[in-house]
Formats: C-alpha cells, structure tokens, sequence
C-alpha cells in the first residue's frame, strides 16, 4: 500500500488580523503524514486542549484521518471551512498549533539530516493551544510542553488566541528545539545568551514564514500603495520600503493586541538603525532588546540580498510579484537552514552573539564554498559588524572570515585508544576520547565533566557536497565557594559573601570529520578567568545568584516581564 | 510663634502582627503632638494570634496616648496591611476618624484630582492600580481551588493577594477625614508644614515623569504606557471572564494520558498567578509615601513599603544622599523585605555599627515571619540577611523580636 509521506493542511497564513480582500490570509502547509490519535496525537506532538484557568479540559472526538484507510493521504480537514468556522472551531486551534510544531520541528530535522529530541527526555511534546487566560505564551521544559494563552480583545467583545499566531508557534517551538540542541543555554550567564534564545527563536519564526513564498507574494506590498495584481512597483523594494511593508510592519499596522504578546512584535527589530554600542550599553540586557539586536543584524542582510537579487528581474517600473516573492522566499529558506545548522557549530556553554556569527560563517562555508549567488556571507559579516556583533574567530588567512578555525597543526590527538565507530553514538567511548586527549581539550581536573550528546549526521551542500560528520558536546562544572574564586584568578564580585557558592560552566562542541578527526573545537574553556569574572560580575548584579536564581527555566515570568517594566524595582 | 521645636520625640511601634502601625509623638514645652502612620494587619500578631480584637486594643491605646487627638495621619500607601485599621467595615475606622486628624497625608496616587482624565498617563496609572487591586482579589478567590498547586503556594496566593485587594471603606474614610481637615497627596521634592519645628520632606513617590528620569531599561515604544495600562486592564478582564467557574470535572473525567501535563499545568497556573500577584504588589508598594523628619538635630526616616523601583529616584537626588547620611531612626522597609532597604540606601547610613557606636542607628521593623514569601525562593520577609545586617549594625527591634510587646517605644532628646 502506498504510504503518503506529508499530508497538507490549512493554516492562518500570519494571524487572524492579517486579512487581504477582507479574508483572513492563509496558507496550505505540509507537515509529515502519520495515523494520528484524537487532540490530534502523533509521534512527537500531542495537544491536550485543557485550560488551567477555568479549569476544563476538551476531548478532541474527531482525528481527520481518511475514512477509510489511514494510510492513504488524509484530505485538508480545513481548506474550505469560512473565517468564522475556523476561528470558532476547536479543532482547528488544534490543528494549526499541531501543523506549525511539526513543520517546525520538520524543518529542523531537514536542516541538520537527523532527528531531533526534546531535552526533557520524552518523545512526544504536550502543548496545549488554549492553556491559560493570559497574554501570553511559552515554553516549559518541566511540563515538556508548550503553553498558548487566550486572552480579551481592548474592547472586550472578541477572544485572542495566540495559538491562531503562525509566528507565536513557530516562536515557542524554536525554545523547545533549542533547549533540544543545547540544553545549557538556559543556565544563568550573560545577557547574550538568554537574548540568543529570544533572538533565534525570532529568526526561526520569521524566515519561517518569509520562505513561503504565497505569503510573501500576498504582503509584500501589503501597506504600502498597491500595485494591483501580477506586478509591484520596484519603489516597493527598496530595502527600505521592504522594512516599512506589509512583511515587516504587520504587527504595528493590523495586530496590535498580538502585538503585545512575545513572539509576535519583533518584527519591528528590522527598523533598528546600525549601530555599534547596542550591545556594550548596558540598556539592552534585556533579554528581548538583547535578541533583537541580532535579529537586526540578520535580517538586515537578508533584505540587502534580497534587494540586490530583485535588481536583476522586472523592468525600470516593476517587476513580477511571484517571481519577486520566490526570490525572497528561497533566500530566506536558505538562510534559515544556515541558521539552524550553524547551532551544531556553537559551543554548548555561555553562547554570545559573536559564537553565532562564527558558527554560521563556518556552516556556510563548509556547504556553500563559492556563495556566488547571494554573496550571503559577506554580507551577514558587515550586517554583524554594524550591530557590534564581532565573530568569536577571526578565521585564519585563507580561510573565510569570521569563521573558526582547525585546531592548531602542532595538535596531535590521541585517536588509538578508542574506537570512531563506536564514538559515532556512544557517549563513554567519546568521553574516554577527552579524557585520553585532556589536554587538547583544556578538561579542568576538579570539574564535573559530561557528555552531553554525540549526534552523527550526514547533509548534502547546494553545491553538492556531501559532509558526514559527527557532532559531539561535553560540558563542565564547578561548583566552588566564592572564597576559593581568587585561588583560580577569578574576580569575586564585590560585596559576595566568601561561602556563598557559586557554579562556574564550560564545554565544548567537537566536530569530528568522516575519518574521525578532530575538525573543530568550538568552546568555552572553565579557565576562561575574565569570562568568568565578568559573568559573575553580570549574575550577581542582576540578582542571577543564590535562592531563587537558580536553573530556574523562566522563559513565563520573561514574557510577562515585558509588559512590566515600568515604576518597579 | 517663633522657635517652636519639640523638645523630644518618640516613635511607638505597635505590634500588629503583619502590618504596619507607628505612632510619633513629639514633646513641645507646650504640650505634644502626635502623628500616626499606617494602621493595617492582614496577619494577627503571635500574642494575639486567637485573639481579633488585637487591632481595636491598638487604637484605643492610640487615642489613650494622644488624648483623643491626632495632628497627622499618613496612610503610606494603599496596601491592607498598612490601612485595613481605618476601614469603617471594622471597629477601629471610626475610633481613628473621631481622632480628627488636621491633616491627612496620601501619596499622589490617591489624589482624587489625578483621576480626572482618564488618557493622561496619570490617569492611565492610576486605572491600573484598580485593575491590579480586582487581579489580586480574584487570585485570591482563585487560590481556594485545591488542585490548583501545593498548600504553600496558595497560601501565598491568597495572603499577598488578600493584602493587594482593594479596601473600599478605608479609601472613603481617609478621604473624608482630608476633606474635614487639610489632606495632602505628595510626591518626591515636596515639603510639609505640618508639625512646628518639624521639617518634613516627602522622598517619595515620585511622579512617573520623575521615575522616569532613573529608568535604566530603554523604553522603544512611545506607547509603551498604554501597554501597561492594556497590560492589567486584560489581565483583570480575563479573570473576570475565566473565574465563574462551574463544577469542576472529577480527576477520572480525564483521560489518563492527560492527567501529569494537566497536573503541571495547574502548577504553571499557580506560579504565574503568583508572579502576577508579587508584581502588582510591588507597583502598589511603590507608590509608598517615604518621609524623611528632620526634628531639631534628629532625623527620622519613614519609607512605608517602598521599593527599590521607587528609591532609585531619591538616591538619584545628591541632596537627598547628604540629607540621609545621619539618619538616627530607619523603620525598616516593607516588613523587612530585601528589596525595600536597597543596598545603596543601607550603604548611606553612617551612624551604622556595633553596640558601643555614638548615636547608633536605631530601627524599627513590623513584621510578622512565615507569611510572605519563602526562604527557598529567596523571598522571605524578613529577609534572613537583612535581619543579620540590621542586628549587627544597628539597635535593631523587631515586632517579633525577644523584645517583642504589644508595643516598642523609641526615645529621643532633640
């Protein structure tokens, strides 16, 4: 019997206030196909629609499956279903949140050619797409779920969903994939890396929906003066217009009271004007003002890319909307893969922007060695530079800028203890690898020291190539009382109680290339004295050490904080 | 009258378990006058916790020592455990109001005026204040459902939510008792002349165009208020619509593949409702009057509940920094919260040291342990390290202390 790999399904394109010709903008999008449960419950995604603030739960009673025979392709349960059913119904708010965390998930799994897990541990994420009553939307590793909130209108006659957000759920999803691939990055460090998780997940939500083409094709004009049908004017693709359109300037126009709620009105980082300092200046620790300032960087570049691609088609007056559309969207799959690809080339500790910008320039250049067609990294390079974003790596003479380097020629690892076969997926057989080779790798003696995860994978490049490599992290702990810091050279904040104690972290990520070599080895040494001086420096005075501190996953109290930040402490 | 001064001062703080409640007397050749501030308990004190008269004991001591007669009331902010006294739906509203207090000192916040035009953003302000007194109250109600979380969470739920509710009678009482004699709603940089030779400057709060000026977080969006105000305007509209909550569904009616994620989603409820409450409870403390009385050569610092948020605009103020240098009497913040004795401030106090320092820092601190916050978050009141500070460097007496009585007195000469 044939078995149907994807099934298709409907979806709001953006979110209910998006409407063009007085219809909400949808969107057809195709996610893995599979014999689903009722709620629906599949293999990696079950929704439980149960609201924590009335206290109700709602059996799903119908799966959409072919009536049948559940092997065959199941029909798009939605597609004809008007505004007000979809909006009204139930089922669909369950739908649409299932779609987009699979296709998101899908999407991960396509950029890096292997499975991902979620960081807690089981295999099915719970996400619930009417949780709570609260502007307000999250990810929770403790509940291994995703949590949508509802909440009134301004006005108080309509009920907003944030699950009816594409970008919401593609947003919260990121989180949980994040945490999967690097599940330190939630731990206290610099304001760069709980802003690195904001900021990716924007990105990922973002070009999520700039690389479906029908979208762009149907906003990229959006608010400005239309150039009625088959055609936009080329004033509407300027890169500054681009900024002030529908694709960016949605939130502020149409969605205000989305607006509101995380995940949704950052779109508006595009419009931060260049400039070195953001990120020195102590005014954008917050962790969203933080993200935004990278997602500035990116986006900025793709839109210069985009411009420049768009110079070649169409004439003087105008150019084709599709093909215009299909530029943009292309370029911005592309890029998204980069993105979530550069994550395997990040270390698994203390991430900054700069570890990013290397990640990704290295990521690129491995796939895509010419980069004749958008000149991508020369111009994420002066995109990051503009924003203060300098990468970690200068790169070596001869290789790409910004991205890392080999280790040293003089570095001779010890490969004859240990088998590669087995260090492909087995974490002991790996830590015996860092443990033979110590040195190379700046192990600190007295630290905790775990393999974290050992991820073989094997992608195709555009150009061609094929890169099996095998990808592996290991991360240390610390754990010292604040007296014994100095013994290490590392500052003791003023004002910290000697036996007070404190957790320092370090690690690395190992790329192994196809005979077993050491390729790379990204990371964030413990000895690291001044990063770890100013890290404790940053926590202490944040409140981000003692009770309460802690390995506290607070990505809920985060969101809300936005709206709080006036008249207190 | 020229040179009128007190000759001595004495600050009485009455032990009415969690809550606030001092009286100031200060002693003139000619006679005394007295200045109450705060009156509220949301948690009887340990001698009285079988007892519910202890606040009715309280106010009739108070009109005993001020012989039927107050010159000042300050009602520091609108909190329950700092005003519930005055409220005529209890016993001691009319005790106090037949005190005839000449003048009633409010913070701005409670300006009748200032709610006059609901765009501007004062007014915007003050319309979140009441959307986060019906948040509180419906958390409160909300926390009586017993699947919701843990004992010790809702307990917290409804104790700090019970303190943030609204407490309409003792509004109108404080209000008319303004309207019978001068009432003053102050903010940061005013002066009063209240008491003779009592200089009296108002630190606190300051007006949102002064906080404004030590914001340290950016503020991109112009419209960034209205969000604020939409912010609990939505959540208090969402309570309402989500409360009236029909039978619960029993444990069984749920499938068992939901019942853990339904379990823990109760508990990010919880928790979320307890972030909710803990920030309005802090915007509410803000709005604390903080008063700093310069009585001859003696300096007595009354700040209410207010917080960090709050204070960074006086220690913003060089002036201000000098003048509290010499403080000799602090009443302690908030109940002993880490937050409402900020570093910097604690940092200016010079008379600080240990029992043989010259003109040693006397506090003062009402609060009643184990009923706000939590040693594991780090939230207790008092806080743990505070107490420890505030022992070591300063003649520290606490409500709950080993000198704990129905009331603390504090003497000076001037």
């Amino acid at each position: 019997m044939a078995y149907h790999p994807t099934r298709k399904l409907t979806i709001l394109a953006l979110d209910p206030s998006v409407r063009t010709d007085g219809r909400i903008l949808r969107t057809q999008i195709e996610v893995p196909n599979e014999v689903l449960e009722a709620g629906p419950r599949g293999y990696r995604v079950s929704i439980v629609d149960y609201d924590s603030s009335t206290d109700s739960f709602r059996a799903a009673k119908r799966t959409f499956q072919h009536a049948r025979d559940a092997y065959r392709s199941p029909r798009d349960p939605f597609e004809k279903s008007s505004d007000a059913a979809l909006l009204a119904s139930p089922d669909f708010h369950a739908f649409m949140t299932y779609g987009i965390v699979m296709k998101t998930l899908a999407r991960f799994e396509h950029a890096l050619g292997r499975r991902l897990s979620w960081s807690f541990g089981s295999h099915q994420i719970q996400v619930a797409p009417r949780a709570f009553a609260d502007a307000n939307a999250f990810y929770s590793d403790t509940a291994q779920g995703l949590l949508f909130g509802y909440f009134p209108s301004n006005d108080g006659k309509r009920t907003l969903y944030t699950c009816l957000s594409h970008e919401i759920v593609a947003h919260e999803t990121t989180h949980a994939l994040l945490d999967g691939l690097r599940e330190r990055y939630t731990d206290p460090s610099s304001p760069q890396q709980s802003g690195f998780h904001e900021g990716f997940a924007d990105m990922v939500a973002l070009l999520s929906v700039f690389s479906a083409a029908s979208i762009v094709a149907k906003v990229v004009d959006l608010g400005v003066p239309r150039a009625e049908g088959e055609f936009i004017k080329r004033a509407a693709v300027s890169v500054q217009a681009l900024k002030e359109s529908g694709l960016f300037g949605l939130a502020q126009e149409m969605g205000a009271e989305l607006a509101g709620v995380h995940g949704h009105a950052l779109r508006r980082s595009v419009a931060l004007p260049p400039g070195e300092n953001y990120l020195r200046s102590g005014e954008w620790d917050e962790p969203h003002a933080c993200g935004e300032v990278l997602v500035a960087a990116v986006l900025n570049a793709y839109l210069a890319i985009w411009v420049e691609r768009l110079k070649a088609i169409g004439d003087a007056s105008r150019l084709d909307r599709n093909r215009a559309a299909q530029e943009g969207a292309e370029l911005a799959d592309h890029l998204l893969s980069a993105c979530v690809r550069a994550i395997d080339y990040c270390p698994p500790t203390d991430i900054e922007f700069g570890d990013f910008a290397s990640a990704l320039l290295t990521v690129d250049s491995e796939l895509n060695p010419a980069d004749t067609k958008y000149g991508l990294r020369q111009h994420l390079l002066e995109s990051f530079r503009g924003y203060g974003i300098h990468p970690t790596s200068r790169g070596k003479p001869g290789r790409q800028a910004g991205s890392w380097d080999p280790p040293p020629p003089g570095a001779t690892f010890v490969y004859d203890r240990t088998h590669f076969e087995n260090m492909k997926s087995d974490p002991d057989e790996l830590f015996r690898f860092l443990w033979e080779n110590k040195e190379h790798f700046k192990l600190h003696n007295d630290a905790h020291t775990r393999v974290l995860s050992v991820r073989p994978c094997i992608r195709v490049g555009r150009d061609g190539f094929m890169l099996r490599e095998t990808v592996a992290e290991y991360h240390q702990t610390l754990k010292l009382d604040a007296r014994e810091l100095s013994q290490l050279r590392i500052r003791k904040p003023q004002g910290m109680p000697a036996d007070m104690e404190v957790t320092l972290y370090g690690g690395n990520t190992v790329i192994f290339d196809e005979y077993g070599h050491v390729k790379y080895n990204i990371g964030k040494s413990i000895m690291d004295t001044a990063r770890q001086s100013e890290r404790l420096a940053y926590l202490w005075s944040h409140g981000g050490i003692g009770p309460g501190a802690g390995k506290d996953r607070a990505f809920a109290r985060l969101h809300v904080r936005r709206n709080m930040d006036w008249y207190r402490s | 009258m020229a040179a009128i001064a007190p000759i001595a001062v004495s600050v009485r703080m009455y032990n009415v378990g969690f809550g606030d409640c001092f009286l100031l007397t200060f002693k003139y050749a000619q006679g005394a006058r007295h200045m109450l501030v705060d009156f509220g308990s949301t948690a009887p004190p340990r001698y009285a916790s079988k007892k519910t008269d202890y606040m009715e004991r309280v106010a009739q001591d108070i009109k005993k020592v001020c012989a039927g007669k107050l010159d000042v009331l300050v009602a520091t902010h609108r909190h329950r455990d700092h005003i519930s006294g005055f409220g005529t739906d209890v016993p001691t509203g009319k005790i106090i109001a037949d005190l005839k207090p000449d003048h009633v000192v409010q913070p701005w916040t409670e300006d009748p005026r200032a709610r006059a035009n609901s765009q501007e953003m004062t007014g915007q302000f003050l319309g979140a204040l009441e959307d986060m007194q019906e948040v509180a109250a419906a958390i409160k109600q909300f926390a009586t459902d017993e699947s919701l979380a843990g004992k010790q969470t809702r307990d917290q739920l409804q104790f700090i939510g019970d303190g943030n509710m609204g407490s309409p009678s003792a509004f109108k009482n404080l209000r008319e008792m303004g309207q019978r004699s001068k009432a003053h709603y102050v903010s940061a940089g005013m002066e009063l002349s209240i008491l003779p030779g009592v200089k009296c400057t108002v630190l606190g709060p300051p007006t949102l165009r002064q906080s404004e000026t030590v914001r340290k977080q950016r503020v991109r969006d112009p419209a960034n208020f209205g969000q604020f105000r939409s912010f609990w305007a939505s959540q208090s509209l969402a309570m309402r619509q989500s409360l009236p909550r029909a039978q619960r569904a029993p444990r069984t009616a749920l499938p068992p593949n939901v019942r853990w994620f339904v379990n823990q989603s109760r508990q990010i409820r919880a928790g979320q409702l307890l972030g909710l409450v803990k920030d309005l409870d802090t915007v509410i403390s803000n709005t604390s009057v903080i008063l700093l009385l310069e009585v001859g050569k003696r300096k007595i610092l009354l700040p209410g509940d207010a917080q960090v948020g709050s204070w960074s605009y006086a220690l913003s103020q060089p002036e201000w920094r000098r003048l509290l240098a010499d403080v000799d009497l602090y009443k302690v913040g908030h109940h002993g919260s880490l937050n409402a004795t900020p570093k910097p401030l604690w940092a200016l106090f010079k008379n600080k040291g240990g029992p043989s320092t010259k003109n040693r820092l006397e506090t003062l601190c009402s609060t009643r342990a184990g009923k706000y916050g939590s040693v594991a978050s780090g939230t207790e009141v008092p806080r743990r390290v505070l107490v420890q500070e505030l022992e070591r460097d300063s003649r520290f007496t606490s409500s709950e202390g080993s000198r704990a009585t129905f009331c603390n007195e504090v003497t000076f000469e001037c």
